[in-house]
């Protein structure tokens, strides 16, 4: 599947972009089945045990994604991902003395799930907080295991109704040739997204209409 | 102008054959009257009788009388209708408003056809005969049933030649990988793994394919108990595809006389599924059509098409 940021349509808010987005896709002739929910939250290597090698300060994410109700994610960036149990989150606060949750770091995305043949398409808000940040857009193509073997394929869907804002090839698909692609790669996706849509929240925006 | 003049004649014939027979129904309705009421009051019983007797003897004459009368006409009358070839519905050709009831040429036309049809059915089946297009013994029909012990030889190859083409076969194709099993008896069952983009479980009796389901590369190819699930259908509408196309593959690759050809043929067509996902359609030139990939695969260039842009 290739996770990617659709941008808010100029003149329209996010709520107004993703119901354009959600419109085309039933034209289309996809199905509405149910919903879906991705967050995040980050972690600081707590103070207390660096130094003594001199590393910097690692973040670690942990995520939950209802496409998998029983799992918890936990990434490094560039890192490995860790597949655990939901009691993760659990163990997470007995960890406190080697992971701080940072402050008001949770970030999500909620939308609806589309059903259009064997491609299942989820256009979710990412918000932070109270406020809509952007628009996620994931399609997931379940038949093909291998990423980069159908990424012809889901380029073509993706243009069929994200027009010219098409993303390129997700890294993950080029990182390891015809791997078996897995949950994990959803995550990094989500992940490096995610980074991305904070990011543009630090840099005050030139000019806002 | 005969035919109309014929026609006028019987019209009265018949007229008057009608009249005949209400004349007989109301000679034999008196008959039965005068058997109801039975012996009027006389004097004497003599009497009685004498005039009872007398009134049902007019009666019944004036029936024979009326039903000669009606044999009669009945031979004035004649049988038209019988030397007509539709027989009755000859008898459509009569109606005056052809043009509104156009329904006697449509009747010719009709049995022209079905004539037609019978007859180059006929020729087909001739013809069909002659070339032995029959996979099994079970396909043989009615005819089969008169000489049952005329089996194939090729249903009864010994088990070990089949292990032997089917490993040669596995040897052939690096990206294909085939799995024996015979859970049940001596019929085998392959698992065939082509690359990470399907798996095919086929389903032999001696080396004739008799059933294929394809699944994808993640999907659980077995049942609860462990054994080859080869009832199930797909969850992607690719594989149920797929599946359609492997299946009429399996009636185009035939040669009763080389088993091991067919297998052979069969294999090497759904070999080209390994760029299902990669390759475009040959005709139109995209990867999507209707949300599916090109799903067929031509048997004999095994080029890439959508089902709908093969010729």
């Amino acid at each position: 599947s290739s996770v990617s940021q659709m941008p808010v349509a100029e003149g329209k808010s996010v709520q107004q972009t993703v119901e354009l987005l959600t419109r085309k896709l039933e034209m289309l002739g996809a199905e509405k089945q149910g919903t879906f929910c991705v967050d995040c939250e980050t972690y600081h290597t707590a103070a207390s045990t660096l130094g003594s090698q001199g590393q910097a300060g690692k973040l670690m994410y942990v995520m939950h994604d209802s496409e998998y109700p029983l799992s918890c994610f936990a990434l490094f960036e560039n890192g490995p991902c860790l597949i655990a149990d939901t009691n993760f989150d659990v163990l997470m606060v007995k960890l406190k003395g080697f992971f701080q949750s940072a402050k008001a770091s949770k970030i999500e995305t909620r939308g609806t799930r589309y059903q259009y043949c064997d491609f299942l398409v989820k256009v979710g808000t990412v918000t932070m907080g109270t406020s809509a940040r952007g628009i996620s857009v994931e399609v997931e193509y379940g038949p093909c295991v291998v990423a980069s073997d159908c990424w012809s394929l889901l380029l073509e869907f993706l243009q069929n109704f994200l027009g010219s804002h098409t993303p390129g090839a997700p890294t993950v698909f080029g990182n390891r040739h015809d791997a078996v692609y897995g949950p994990a790669d959803t995550m990094v996706q989500y992940m490096e997204l995610f980074n991305k849509i904070r990011k543009q929240q630090q840099v005050p925006v030139a000019g806002i209409r | 102008m005969a035919d109309v003049l014929s026609v006028g004649v019987n019209l009265e014939a018949f007229a008057q054959a009608i009249s005949a027979i209400q004349a007989l129904r109301s000679s034999v309705s008196r008959v039965f009257d005068c058997l109801k009421d039975g012996m009027q009051n006389k004097e004497t019983l003599e009497g009685r009788e004498k005039a009872f007797i007398a009134h049902f003897q007019d009666n019944l004459h004036s029936v024979n009388r009326d039903l000669n009368e009606l044999e009669r006409l009945s031979n004035l009358v004649g049988k038209p209708s019988e030397n007509h070839p539709l027989h009755n519905s000859g008898l459509l050709s009569l109606d005056p408003v052809q043009d509104k009831t156009p329904l006697y040429s449509q009747l010719l036309q009709a049995y022209k056809w079905s004539n037609k049809l019978q007859y180059h059915a006929g020729l087909a089946s001739g013809l069909l005969n002659q070339q032995s297009l029959k996979r099994s013994a079970n396909q043989m029909g009615v005819s089969a049933k008169r000489r049952p012990k005329a089996q194939p030889t090729t249903l009864v190859l010994p088990p070990q030649y089949v292990d032997d083409v089917i490993s040669r076969i596995d040897r052939m194709f690096p990206e294909m990988s085939i799995h024996l099993s015979r859970p049940n008896g001596t019929s085998a069952m392959l698992l065939v793994t082509l690359g990470k983009v399907l798996k095919v479980i086929v389903v032999m009796r001696s080396l004739f394919i008799d059933r294929t389901i394809v699944k994808g590369y993640n999907e659980n190819v077995y049942t609860e108990d462990g054994k080859l699930d080869i009832w199930s259908k797909s969850n992607y509408q690719v594989f149920q595809k797929v599946t359609d196309h492997a299946t009429t593959a399996l009636l185009h690759y035939q040669l009763p006389q080389m088993p091991d050809v067919v297998v052979r043929s069969f294999m090497t067509w759904l070999r080209s599924y390994i760029k299902l996902f990669q390759a475009p359609c040959q005709r139109c030139g995209k990867f999507l059509q209707d949300g599916l990939p090109p799903t067929w695969r031509d048997f004999r260039t095994l080029e890439a098409f959508h089902d709908t842009c093969r010729q």
